[in-house]
């Protein structure tokens, strides 16, 4: 087979379990089901993909039965590494019916503060990526609280990005077929409404990489800076 | 003092499965070993017991899922399997577990719970914590981002480390040979399990260079080394044969299978 136009184009997807629930926080498994179909399909069509997603406290919760989201960092943690169970268990299962392997990886905060932490992390990813596995990235929250502290995973889907130097990072933004694609190096990202003109605007932004540029430039450091 | 008898009181547990006892010589999965297991565990969880269990096998199951008959070389392949496997291991654990109405959690750990302040009490709380809930806490080496420097290297090693930090009264080794024999049972007929061992001395850790298994990473000399760490903590050590796991029971009931290595404060006791 031929190979083109050289190196493939990688996208760190993040995803907040909230734009896969329905208003009572329960997982909609319609919804998690066409996020595996859209991914999938990404990846067949040569692209390569890192999913960073939330959900693990959520999850965990709501398998302990709990009346309410767990409020003290402990008992977030604790139900983090009930629901990591839960949430790697669901997207193997409908990634399975597309055909596409996944893997777990459970990272630190401080991932990106050792150089050779990033360099063995990079070399994971590389390999997962070239045997077309779809790495699902969440934070290691039995053992670190960055996340948690933030409550908010943009910060570990930007620092997956600049390990893997990803092209684009793409954000679900709603729980419908909302996205917004964040080129890397572009100062606005490009919203879209539904799935075909999500990979309408992903070949667009691909064929128009400018790799000069893309040596220079970053990602937005924080989601409020991004515009659109 | 009876000290098999002493086993029956014990009130948190650490159990380490290693690969060579939960794959088939090929590699892949035992499911009637991970099903009994998972039921002899929660049994003991339901008497009140706080279990923990370590347990390796990633890379194997990894392997298995790709399809690939050979064991991988590579570091970055290796963790790339490793990945892969702990995915479908968590699965396969949580699924047998839920046939016991066990709730299960998966905690993936580095050295940096030994060597990094907040890494080891975020370790200890969240342990605690679930033990607290009633949970079994499913460890294993965070491989995919292990490095040289973090890296426990063996889950007997790992096992130790972890009985310390959640302050366990035993840990219960499960391999694919029945104990620590005074020689290499193959090739020495004359070669007797070793029931108790009151203290490591040089000639027993000499012993267990000598034998254990060929194809896990540990053997029995790692297995020694993490008695050893578990018996400066006040906690006694199993050495068991894991491929019929409700030998577990019986071990807890104080019967004399495999090698009990006695605790440093159990052994002054004596005195």
């Amino acid at each position: 087979m031929m190979k083109q136009g050289g190196k493939k184009k990688r996208i760190v997807v993040r995803i907040e379990i909230a734009t896969l629930s329905d208003d009572d926080e329960k997982l909609n498994k319609k919804k998690m089901d066409q996020l595996a179909m859209i991914l999938s399909n990404l990846q067949n069509s040569g692209k390569q993909l890192i999913l960073v997603s939330s959900g693990a406290i959520a999850l965990g919760a709501e398998k302990l039965k709990l009346n309410q989201q767990p409020s003290s960092f402990i008992d977030k943690q604790a139900a983090a590494a009930v629901g990591q169970v839960e949430l790697i268990k669901n997207y193997k299962r409908y990634f399975d019916e597309y055909n596409q392997i996944v893997a777990q990886v459970l990272l630190t905060s401080d991932t990106i503060d050792s150089n050779i932490r990033i360099k063995n992390t990079r070399n994971t990813f590389d390999t997962l990526l070239d045997m077309n596995i779809i790495p699902i990235v969440n934070e290691n929250d039995a053992v670190s609280t960055a996340d948690i502290e933030l409550n908010d995973n943009y910060p570990l889907a930007l620092n997956v990005a600049k390990i893997v130097n990803a092209d684009i990072i793409l954000i679900k933004l709603d729980a419908n077929g909302k996205f917004l694609l964040v080129p890397k190096g572009e100062k606005k990202a490009v919203a879209v409404d539904d799935e075909y003109e999500l990979f309408e605007k992903i070949n667009d932004i691909c064929q128009n990489i400018n790799q000069e540029k893309l040596a220079e430039s970053d990602y937005p450091e924080s989601i409020n800076e991004i515009e659109y | 003092m009876d000290y098999r008898e002493n086993l029956k009181y014990k009130k948190r547990i650490v159990v380490k499965i290693g690969t060579s006892t939960l794959s088939y010589p090929s590699g892949r999965l035992n499911f009637q070993l991970v099903e009994k297991l998972a039921f002899v565990l929660s049994e003991i969880r339901k008497k009140g017991i706080h279990v923990v269990l370590v347990t390796s096998g990633a890379i194997g199951v990894g392997a298995g899922r790709l399809g690939l008959t050979t064991k991988p070389g590579k570091l970055a392949k290796k963790q790339a399997l490793a990945a892969i496997g702990q995915a479908e291991l968590i699965k396969i654990y949580q699924k047998y577990f839920e046939e016991n109405n066990q709730i299960v959690a998966q905690v993936l750990l580095t050295k940096d719970i030994v060597t990094i302040n907040k890494r080891h009490s975020n370790a200890k709380n969240t342990l605690e914590k679930l033990l607290s809930m009633d949970i079994i806490p499913i460890i294993n080496e965070n491989d995919t981002i292990s490095t040289n420097e973090i890296v426990f290297g063996d889950n007997d090693t790992l096992s130790a480390y972890v009985a310390v930090l959640i302050k366990a009264d035993l840990l219960i080794m499960l391999s694919d040979i029945d104990g620590l024999y005074s020689a290499d049972p193959k090739t020495k007929s004359s070669a007797r399990i070793i029931y108790i061992v009151h203290k490591i001395t040089p000639r027993l850790e000499k012993i267990a260079t000598n034998t254990g298994t060929i194809f896990s990473t540990g053997g029995m000399s790692t297995k020694i080394a993490a008695a050893k760490i578990g018996g400066k903590a006040n906690i006694d050590t199993v050495i068991t044969n894991g491929s019929d796991p409700t030998i577990i029971f019986k071990i807890l009931n104080g019967e004399n299978l495999g090698t009990l290595i006695l605790a440093d404060a159990n052994n002054a006791n004596k005195n």
